[in-house]
């Protein structure tokens, strides 16, 4: 199994490219696309599912409630002492270090989200070619059963990429 | 029987002679900072008498008012401390832990009555002069804040000498330096959960007032006019 | 954009990082030795005790609490122009990002310093933090210094995490770019990452979230320092309006240092076709209108306390306003309202060199306006008998200098090991905008998809 990939210098040649893939019936899965900026105006970009980002950072935050809540109510009745007159449990302070703790919940829970659906940080050699860093939009298959390389590679340079395989 | 200390200054009878101030540094090992660092704002006084001067020569009225901790029940100095150096203790009193003071000086800021004091310096007191310091009462190191506790060395030694006695203690027993300096005694001190101690008694006075009652400190200090 | 300009675009930013000059290491030298003077004073402080500050009875917040609330009100540059500007899609702040989130994170970490700076034992301060210790004793949440605690922490971590996230790709371009150690460096900060489609798009989504997470944590830091003043029943402190004015005031010191630092990496870095006058001119307007929103505070305030006619807080009001401390007030007026008003107003004064102007009198204005909210309160506070003046030692301006050129050292060290422009943000900036089907309309207008 290796990686077949070609190298385009624009990305409208790099969306044909990626349909005649998706003609010669490669899954949509094993298709990669890499740049160096985002094409979000293109619908190479569109291909995955929506992200849970949104709910996980949610959750993150209402971990982040839960625990402030509990280190300050907990705390403050471990040694009660009074100051000020106001009640040990003081409900409007610790109403403060509970939007903190939440907004810190939340940041920090939706890099840990990033961080693992992007799969980074990766150890592991994938499929990269560093002239994507002069511009280039890399478009290729991971993992190509051998028998098929050969036909990947003519559909590629058919569409007018630089063939390369990884 | 549970205690609630608190103070009475009658102003009509303070002179203005300052022995309670005197008394207060000798009592509380309280640091003398040298007339370089006193002119640069550094002096530590836990009770001062204030003077003000009314009307002009020769019609003139001086006024001496001894402002000291008022042990306020709704303290501002209190909640502000992060670390519980400033606090509330169940018999009334306005507690400072030096151990978990970490000189931040917010609680001096919050004070209304500028009756608190940061140690700029570790306190220096050439030999033979250390021999007079009070063994009851802790020396501050540098960057701890400090102010007037009440004595409470010497109203912890009256409930436990009572105690050991197997009595309550009796109003009057337990005096404060001020209060035992005081030559006209202005200053009374005593329990105020007690309604027949003299310092209740004197704090129902038609005369008393707080000082700077309006801003909402719960003062237990009744100043007699 | 074709492939000859985006490499010119990679040239052109990439240059500061990979080539240095000779008057870096002078610059560099120099701003060190301040640094090094500043660090001396404040060990000559920590083992003399604050005898040696010129912090007094009654006032004991002075140079360096002004400095907190300064360097903690500077650090609201960055989430301004980063997260509102990337909210609300307003393409001119792409240039601009991450000068404005490095300001953010540096100043942060300077301003963090100050309270542990003017702690009277310093060597205690993890007595602040929240942890199970054999004392037995948490901190007090009650106070306002704890709430500082929590704040500037996780203002700190989510800044940090703002400014790293979108410097990923450009670590693998460095990656791509250098050799040697420095490659393995870069390629160990740009955590392994390809470009992938699936990428960007977390990548994206992650930064709305961030965006969205940082604005409310940003106003409520610097409402939290407002808090440090307004919780005790000081004079001129007790007031309502705190949260608000500091917030405000906060905002418009920072926008005023972003357009120094951006001017200065303009020509220090040969930015010119990347930092053009239209971004000057646009954040000339937002400082405008932060000027006013000022002056505005500034003036209710003080209307508010004349009018009320307190005691205590006319005693204070009338000693800023035409006693010992009016002349520092004036200048202040002068500094953030009088001269920079027609500077940013007029369009044809509201140049580079009209707003750099404005920008530099703006911090020194914002500057006096922290040190006059807080020394002239604690200098006349209700009783007169106690009421004291405040002077600075060397020890305190010593410092503060070398705070100013600590923040210029940090920013030059990391002008050399980053692109100050972030470059993949450039280049997708100058992509059309997409004609899209309103099908295709709708879906992107959901919450966690890429605005494109």
């Amino acid at each position: 199994m290796k990686a077949v990939y070609a190298l385009y210098a624009d990305p409208d040649s790099a969306q044909l490219a990626v349909d005649s893939l998706r003609r010669e019936g490669v899954a949509e899965r094993s298709i990669t696309v890499i740049s160096s900026e985002p094409f979000e105006e293109y619908e190479f970009s569109r291909r995955d599912k929506p992200t849970w980002i949104f709910w996980l950072a949610t959750a993150g935050g209402a971990v982040g409630l839960i625990l402030a809540y509990l280190l300050a109510s907990t705390t403050q009745r471990l040694w009660p002492l009074v100051t000020g007159g106001m009640p040990i449990v003081a409900m409007w302070p610790n109403l403060i270090i509970m939007f903190e703790l939440t907004m810190l919940g939340a940041i920090i829970m939706t890099v840990i989200t990033l961080l693992i659906t992007a799969r980074l940080p990766t150890t592991r050699s994938k499929l990269y070619d560093p002239e994507v860093s002069s511009g280039k939009i890399l478009v290729g298959v991971e993992n190509a059963p051998d028998d098929s390389i050969e036909k990947l590679k003519q559909t590629l340079r058919a569409t007018g990429g630089e063939v390369n395989a990884g | 029987m549970s205690h609630r200390w608190g103070m009475a200054v009658d102003l009509d009878r303070c002179t203005g002679c300052e022995a309670c101030v005197t008394a207060c540094r000798a009592e509380n090992n309280v640091p003398t900072v040298g007339p370089e660092q006193a002119a640069r704002g550094r002096a530590i006084n836990w009770i001062r008498v204030e003077r003000y001067y009314e009307g002009e020569f020769p019609d003139v009225r001086v006024k001496f008012r001894p402002v000291l901790c008022q042990h306020c029940d709704a303290a501002p100095c209190e909640p502000v401390c992060p670390t519980y150096a400033s606090h509330h203790t169940e018999e009334g009193l306005n507690a400072q832990v030096y151990n978990r003071c970490i000189g931040t000086r917010y609680c001096a800021n919050a004070c209304p009555y500028n009756v608190r004091f940061f140690d700029f310096a570790n306190p220096v007191w050439d030999k033979p002069l250390h021999l007079q310091l009070n063994p009851d009462v802790s020396v501050r190191e540098v960057g701890v804040m400090e102010k007037c506790t009440f004595c409470v060395q010497r109203i912890n030694e009256g409930k436990t000498r009572a105690k050991a006695e197997g009595r309550e203690v009796k109003d009057g027993e337990i005096k404060p330096a001020c209060a035992q300096a005081c030559p006209t005694t202005a200053i009374v001190f005593g329990d105020l959960n007690d309604p027949e101690s003299e310092v209740s008694r004197l704090s129902r006075s038609p005369r008393g007032s707080k000082l700077l009652e309006d801003l909402g400190t719960k003062p237990k200090i009744t100043y007699l006019r | 954009m074709n492939l000859e300009k985006k490499n010119k675009i990679n040239d052109d930013l990439l240059r500061p990082v990979l080539h240095t000059s000779p008057w870096f290491y002078v610059i560099l030298l120099v701003l060190g030795g301040i640094i090094v003077a500043g660090l001396g004073s404040w060990m000559y402080q920590m083992s003399h005790g604050l005898v040696v500050a010129g912090i007094k009875w009654p006032v004991y917040w002075a140079f360096y609490i002004t400095n907190f609330v300064f360097w903690i009100g500077i650090s609201h540059a960055g989430t301004l122009i980063s997260a509102i500007l990337r909210l609300v899609n307003a393409t001119w702040r792409r240039p601009v990002t991450r000068c404005a989130e490095v300001i953010t994170v540096f100043a942060l970490m300077i301003g963090a310093m100050f309270p542990i700076i003017h702690l009277g034992r310093p060597w205690l301060a993890f007595y602040l933090m929240p942890y199970p210790s054999e004392r037995g004793i948490w901190p007090n949440f009650r106070s306002p210094l704890v709430w500082d605690f929590f704040a500037i922490s996780t203002y700190l971590t989510g800044s940090t995490l703002f400014l790293f996230l979108p410097t990923i790709p450009d670590f693998a371009l460095m990656r791509d770019r250098t050799t040697g150690l420095r490659q393995r460096i870069y390629g160990m900060l740009s955590l392994g990452w390809q470009g992938t489609t699936k990428q960007w798009h977390r990548l994206e989504s992650a930064m709305q979230i961030m965006a969205i997470a940082i604005v409310p944590v940003a106003v409520s830091v610097h409402t939290i320092v407002s808090f440090d003043f307004s919780m005790s029943p000081v004079p001129m402190w007790h007031s309502t309006v705190f949260g608000p004015y500091f917030v405000a005031g906060a905002i418009f010191s920072g926008i005023a240092a972003l357009i120094v630092a951006m001017a200065i990496l303009r020509k220090a870095l040969h930015l010119e076709e990347y930092l053009h006058p239209v971004h000057f001119h646009n954040l000339g307007k937002l400082l405008l209108t932060m000027s006013l929103l000022w002056g505005y505070f500034t003036f209710v305030e003080r209307l508010t306390v004349w009018y009320g006619n307190a005691p205590a807080e006319m005693a204070v009001f009338w000693e800023t306003q035409t006693g010992s401390y009016a002349p520092l007030f004036w200048t202040m007026v002068f500094c953030n309202f009088v001269i920079p008003l027609p500077l940013l107003g007029i369009r044809r004064l509201r140049t580079i060199t009209g707003t750099v102007i404005a920008s530099s009198l703006i911090v020194v204005g914002m500057w006096l306006e922290r040190f006059l909210i807080i020394v002239p309160s604690l200098a006349m506070k209700n009783l007169p008998y106690s009421w004291g003046f405040y002077r600075p030692q060397p020890v305190e301006i010593m410092i503060t200098i070398a705070t100013f050129a600590a923040m210029a050292f940090l920013y030059l060290l990391f002008s050399k090991f980053v692109p100050i422009i972030s470059i993949w943000e450039l280049k997708v900036g100058a992509h059309p905008r997409p004609v899209l089907t309103p099908q295709e309309e709708e879906e992107a207008q959901e919450l966690w998809r890429v605005r494109p």
